[in-house]
């Protein structure tokens, strides 16, 4: 099914606590169907997508370079039991969905520690990530406020969305930001001398949750 | 801190559980093989690499057209260095540009993943629990850069309970493209001096490009394209512009009976030279190989310290090896600056025989200065032999051209002969027991152009028969001299740089020589004197010798 007739293989990763709706999010993205069914995941799966994505300028018009991307998306199950298989593959991914339950505060409280795993595991110390609490439809069972998750985000400077996968709102658009960060990395990594960070722009630093270690080396 | 996998215990699975994963591995593998392909096949087309500029800056780097004076001010590619033409280059989304073998070199980079995997190197390499995933490590090791948590899983019997034991996959070959031009090979001018999977020379690629571009006849080949990527090995072999190396290094070595390894603490160093001078900038790691063993696994590193000349690194590197082995091994230290796009700089090394130490007082740090390169064992292990026959042809038609009114140019029409005849007993570098070896050849000092020779590259075959024959030009008996010819045997590694196994070096074993900008001793001993003399003393006869190889091609800079 793969053929190679792509230019970029990137592999993003989703993480979060268990039943946040990881995989259901994944389905609405790949193949936008939602499955109401709560199956948790055991250990790891993926699921690939090709897309095509158009290059921008630093300023934001777009070059009009158009690229194919295969995407590979890990998905990881969100139980304990599986947690040292899963953080292994945090390694493996360039860039990070984390995920939260709008509904559920548990949830959100755990993105700290999901954050702090991220920061141990992952290729390097401030890969990119896109903040994504899931499940807005369900409006009235709300636990967490857009403000609140707002400001966690902010204070890590990444992107935040609120998205539904039972609708598919903002499901492509945390994504492609996801995507677009990437890409924006590797031309840094690969057009920049090392002395400057690789976020120019503090894009996606983790925060206070650490302290002050060695920046990616990048 | 990064977790190392072996950390993994999938005891917990369920039967059910395992089959799961295992099925989500198998489709991952998949895609991942597909990958690999595509990378090979973008790797075959991959553009050349960085140069020093240092060569001329009247023409352009990439296609060699004269270039304006007014024009040389700003036509330096920021990434290397090279001073090319306008119609060379790449323009950015951020405006600025770069040269078009740059341009190429960073779309690879891309392309490929590497942008992320050199990153990721860098990040756990270094770590303690380095011989993680040991299923993982012992074979396949080249690759380890790109190996990912799926193909360690499902390589290890922890879940793939159809594994009786891990079974060595074989490397990846790749085939010679036979349509004319050069695969990669990547150029390591100085064993002890070479880097690897982060740092690629790409010097061969650099003359494929050019061979498309260029005249066809092999000699225009060598002869121009050459010129810039020349001076890139000397900047890798440790000559740059304006660093000298200096500096110390502090360490202890000690055997630990208990684990049955020989540990490695680097302390610090001190005192150390600017790896990029222009920005008098030094980002300094220190490398570790168990010799005689230059491949992979022997290589240890440290982290990089950033922007230090006097880095502390307090790390111990870690070798799994009986005590009674260590007897023959010696360990060579180097001091690297780890520069842009990986663009490293040799800082120095030191080279340590363990027969000779007391690794039982152990934890005392010594204290070596860098500039001390022990080449006392450069023959100590044993390599194989190269046979080989030189001959210097003198000049002929001397008179004839002054009658045409020449100038009497002709004295160094003279050439060199070097029939490239064997190899025998060279070390097995690939799974089977085999190595797909060629020899190089340099003549130094290297006149502006014209002094890399290659063979070609015998496939499977540790007694290779190369019967192939450098032609150095334009040379006098007078200049023959005073030069030094190296040759080196590697083994050809595809996508990787190649590994080194053994080399030699012919001079009169007498005085210096220029190598790049560093006065050399020219350290030539035994028969490599020997031949060399017997090559000049009987012009337009063959000479015929069987030197052994050496197992390192240090250099000792003059005093
Ligand atoms: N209403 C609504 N339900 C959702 C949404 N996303 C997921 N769900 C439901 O939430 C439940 C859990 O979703 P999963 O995707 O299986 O959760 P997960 O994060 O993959 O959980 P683990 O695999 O255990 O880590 C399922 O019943 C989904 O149908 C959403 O946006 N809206
Ligand atoms: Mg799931
Ligand atoms: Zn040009
Ligand atoms: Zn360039």
């Amino acid at each position: 099914m793969t053929d190679g007739d792509y230019d970029y293989l990137i592999k993003l990763l989703a993480l979060g606590d268990s039943g946040v709706g990881k995989t259901t999010f994944l389905y609405r993205y790949t193949d936008n169907k939602f499955n109401p069914k709560f199956i948790t995941t055991v250990g790891i799966d993926f699921r690939e997508k090709r897309v095509v994505y158009t290059a921008s300028n630093p300023n934001g018009t777009t070059t009009g370079k158009t690229f194919k991307v295969h995407l590979q998306l890990w998905d990881t199950a969100g139980q304990e039991r599986f947690r040292s298989l899963t953080t292994a593959f945090f390694r493996d991914a360039m860039g990070f969905l984390l995920m939260f339950d709008l509904t559920s505060q548990q949830s959100f409280l755990n993105v700290r520690n999901w954050m702090s795993q991220l920061q141990a595991n992952a290729y390097c110390e401030n890969p990119d990530i896109v903040l994504v609490g899931n499940k807005a439809d369900l409006a009235d069972q709300r636990e967490v406020q857009e403000k609140q998750a707002k400001e966690l985000a902010d204070k890590y400077g990444i992107p935040y969305f609120e998205t539904s996968a039972a609708t598919g709102a903002e499901v492509d658009k945390a994504v492609i930001t996801l995507l677009d960060l990437v890409m924006k990395r590797m031309e840094q990594c690969v057009d920049k001398p090392p002395a400057e960070p690789a976020n120019g722009n503090g894009a996606t630093k983790l925060g206070d949750a650490q302290p002050n270690e060695k920046k990616c080396a990048c | 801190m990064p977790q190392s996998p072996d950390m993994i215990n999938l005891g917990f699975l369920s039967d059910s559980e395992r089959e799961l994963i295992l099925e989500v591995l198998r489709r991952d593998e998949e895609l991942r093989q597909a990958e690999e392909q595509r990378v090979c096949w973008m790797s075959k087309r991959k553009g050349a690499k960085r140069g020093s500029g240092r060569y001329s800056q009247r023409s352009c780097g990439r296609c060699l057209e004269p270039l304006s004076r007014l024009s040389v001010f700003s036509s330096q590619c920021t990434t290397c260095n090279h001073y090319v033409c306008s119609k060379c280059r790449t323009v950015l989304p951020n405006g600025s540009w770069v040269c078009s073998v740059c341009a190429k070199e960073s779309d690879l980079k891309k392309m490929t993943g590497d942008w992320f995997y050199d990153q990721r190197v860098n990040r756990f390499s270094t770590m303690p629990g380095h011989n993680l995933v040991r299923v993982s490590l012992k074979k396949k090791s080249p690759l380890k850069k790109r190996e990912t948590m799926g193909e360690v899983l499902l390589r290890s019997t922890e879940i793939n309970s159809d594994l009786p034991a891990p079974v060595p996959r074989p490397r990846q070959k790749i085939q010679t493209d036979n349509k004319g031009f050069v695969l990669i090979l990547h150029i390591s001018f100085r064993s002890s001096r070479k880097e690897d999977e982060e740092e690629e020379e790409d010097i061969d690629s650099l003359v494929s490009f050019h061979k498309r571009t260029m005249a066809s006849s092999s000699s225009s080949l060598h002869s121009k394209s050459t010129m810039g990527s020349l001076m890139s090995i000397y900047s890798e072999a440790g000559d740059f512009d304006s660093v000298e190396v200096s500096g110390d290094i502090v360490f202890s070595l000690n055997y630990d009976e208990h684990t049955q390894s020989l540990q490695v603490f680097i302390k610090e160093c001190q005192g150390l030279a600017f790896g990029d001078a222009s920005r008098q900038l030094t980002n300094p790691y220190v490398k570790c190989y168990l010799l005689p063993d230059k491949s992979r696994q022997s290589k240890r590193k440290t982290t990089i310290k950033r922007n230090t000349i006097n880095p502390v690194y307090k790390e111990t590197l870690k070798y799994s090896i009986s005590r009674s082995q260590l007897l023959t091994r010696s360990i060579l230290i180097s001091v690297w600056h780890h520069g842009r796009l990986s663009r490293n700089a040799f800082l120095g090394e030191v080279e340590i025989a363990l027969d000779c130490r007391d690794l039982d007082t152990a934890y005392e740090d010594r204290m070596l200065a860098l500039t001390d390169i022990l080449l006392s064992n450069s023959f100590a292990q044993y390599k194989g032999e190269l046979v080989i026959s030189l001959k210097y042809i003198t000049p002929k038609n001397v008179t004839t051209e002054k009658i045409k009114g020449k100038k009497a140019v002709t004295e160094e029409g003279g050439e060199l002969h070097v029939l490239i005849k064997e190899a025998k007993n060279l070390m097995a570098m690939k799974p089977g027991g085999m190595s797909d070896s060629f020899v190089k050849g340099y003549l130094f000092p290297t006149k502006a152009k014209n002094t890399k020779r290659k063979t070609p590259v015998m496939k499977k075959n540790l007694n290779p028969h190369y019967d192939h024959t450098f032609v150095f030009k334009e040379l006098s008996l007078e200049q023959l001299r005073g030069m030094c010819l190296e040759l080196t045997v590697w083994d050809r590694e595809a996508m990787l740089s190649n590994e080194f196994l053994g080399g030699i070096r012919l001079s009169s074993g007498k005085g210096t020589v220029k190598i790049g900008k560093e006065e050399v001793e020219k350290d030539s001993v035994g028969e490599e004197v020997s031949l060399w003399e017997k090559m000049m003393q009987y012009p337009d006869s063959w000479a015929e010798g069987t030197l052994p190889l050496r197992s390192t091609m240090g250099k000792a800079k003059a005093k």
